[in-house]
């Protein structure tokens, strides 16, 4: 469905590469959750997906044109934007040539939203406002839905259902999901697989795998009290499947929340 | 008052305007840009003197200088993506600067000053052509572009996303905001034209309403705003582009305080 084949990409179209040699495949019904600390490149590889940006070198190849987005949201995206979910749900429906007027109806029954039709975007929760892009995002039927840090500013009850929402529409309708995460409570829960970025490449792996490699980290940095986990910027780049294996850094996963896991 | 053929080619032109500057206005106000709509007045008197001075229709050479001022704005947004002010500043040196050496040199076939502050006398019929013409054509852009135009205001990844070509929809934009500058100037002028682009937006914007409801209103705040105001600066013998402006402002003080008593109504209501 998309692959991503030996990607490299700077902002400054030369080394250093912000991705170095990052490969990546989406099948359909995959849930990947992208993971890795702030900078690492996580929201670049997204926008080189969508087609914002282009690789230096490398390609990536789409097999459905049927994808969709919910892009990062903070407080104030729709402050004060006047526009009904009602509009908002039509106007993409048009955009996307869909002539079936039911189509609305249809996704704001699936995300659970069909009360809030006729309510102005601006005046909805966090969570409300995340579901409609969620609604949004299932106009046509989609192969594959993008999503970049789904449950930022939105409160636990509320990244809960949207999270278990995104499980259903992929266990269920098969919708593949590719989401960058900075929730890994949620990523792990409800992932097939994890794609850690560090250091410019990425490593796929079960959510399982990744939870024993973090606590095997974080008990060998506890024991040793060693700092070559909090601090990766003087190693040399690992190769692909060392990534995973060595590469993160304690502060990016508390013990607390794998336990919590 | 409707007897002298002034007043009706006035009229006919506020209703253009009334259609066309809150339709603009909207999409500019929502993408936080309005103040290009500012620029792109000022801009206009520099198409204006080009007019003149080669003894062409004045709006048909605003029309043509603002669109490539609109161009400009968008090709620079490449180079200056965070800085819109620093863009904005560029093109109103370009524009302001030829209008002053244009004026200044002497060589301008008619006074352009009646620009700055608008005119109900100056309407002729090669004008209403010309202002006809480019009304039906930037309300059929319009209607075509809705939706693109929406989404690019309300989230320009998911109308890329979507397959709109947000760029090229961008320069189409700018030519329809010269169009409806160009519509403007006459009546309203070139110092308060903005006025028109962005207050009946303020006010519809406080109605808190979907987009479809607010756009309406703005078009209904918009005509409110020209009818009075012309007939203000009929009765009172004044630059009809000043009194259209304090009209506006009042329209939307009205609308302020209304809401405000309706917010303490309920208070007290539920108290």
């Amino acid at each position: 469905m998309l692959t991503v084949d030996h990607v490299y990409f700077s902002y400054h179209n030369e080394p250093p590469y912000i991705l170095n040699d990052m490969n990546l495949t989406v099948h359909r019904g995959d849930y990947i959750s992208i993971v890795g600390d702030n900078g690492c490149g996580k929201s670049t590889l997204l926008r080189l997906i969508l087609g914002f940006l282009t690789p230096i070198k490398g390609h990536i190849t789409k097999s459905t044109h049927n994808l969709r987005y919910v892009s990062q949201k903070n407080d104030f995206s729709h402050a004060g934007f006047p526009i009904t979910v009602q509009e908002i749900l039509d106007s993409y429906r048009k955009l996307l040539h869909i002539k079936d007027k039911n189509e609305v109806d249809r996704v704001l029954a699936l995300t659970n939203m069909a009360d809030y039709k006729n309510r102005l975007i601006s005046k909805l929760s966090g969570g409300q406002a995340q579901r409609i892009s969620i609604a949004r995002a299932l106009i046509g039927e989609p192969d594959l839905i993008i999503l970049d840090e789904p449950s930022t500013g939105i409160d636990r009850k509320s990244q809960e259902s949207i999270y278990s929402l995104l499980k259903e529409l992929n266990i269920k309708y098969g919708i593949a999901i590719l989401s960058v995460e900075h929730n890994l409570e949620m990523a792990i829960a409800n992932s097939t697989s994890i794609y850690h970025i560090a250091n410019g490449q990425g490593h796929l792996c079960s959510p399982e795998q990744y939870v024993k490699e973090i606590m095997h980290r974080s008990n060998s940095a506890e024991h040793t009290n060693c700092s070559c986990f909090t601090d990766v910027s003087d190693r040399t780049t690992p190769g692909p499947n060392e990534v995973c294996q060595n590469s993160t850094p304690t502060s990016a996963v508390s013990t607390k929340e794998v336990h919590h896991v | 008052m409707f007897n002298y053929d002034f007043m009706q080619n006035a009229f006919f032109v506020a209703i253009c305007i009334s259609l066309i500057c809150p339709c603009i206005g909207i999409f500019m106000v929502l993408r936080r840009s309005s103040m290009i709509g500012d620029t792109m007045s000022h801009a206009s008197l520099a198409g204006i003197t080009l007019g003149l001075l080669t003894n062409t229709n004045p709006i048909i050479g605003a029309f043509l200088f603002t669109a490539l001022c609109g161009a400009l704005i968008e090709f620079l947004r490449k180079y200056f993506s965070h800085h819109l002010d620093l863009i904005l500043t560029i093109i109103l040196s370009l524009s302001i600067g030829t209008a002053i050496t244009l004026i200044s040199s002497g060589h301008l076939k008619a006074n352009a000053n009646v620009f700055l502050f608008g005119s109900i006398l100056t309407v002729n019929a090669t004008d209403m052509i010309s202002i006809a013409a480019l009304t039906v054509l930037s309300i059929l852009t319009l209607y075509f572009l809705y939706n693109s135009l929406l989404y690019i205001a309300y989230d320009e990844e998911a109308a890329r996303v979507a397959g709109v070509k947000v760029d090229l929809i961008n320069y189409i934009f700018a030519i329809l905001m010269a169009a409806a500058v160009s519509i403007s100037i006459k009546i309203v002028g070139v110092l308060v034209l903005s006025a028109m682009i962005a207050l009946p937006v303020a006010s519809a914007l406080q109605l808190e309403k979907g987009f479809r409801t607010t756009l309406l209103c703005s078009i209904g705040f918009s005509l409110l705003s020209m009818v009075i105001g012309l007939f203000g600066s009929y009765y009172l013998n004044v630059a009809p582009g000043g009194f259209v402006s304090l009209t506006s402002v009042g329209i939307l003080l009205v609308v302020l305080v209304i809401k405000n008593i309706r917010i303490i109504m309920s208070r007290l209501r539920v108290r």
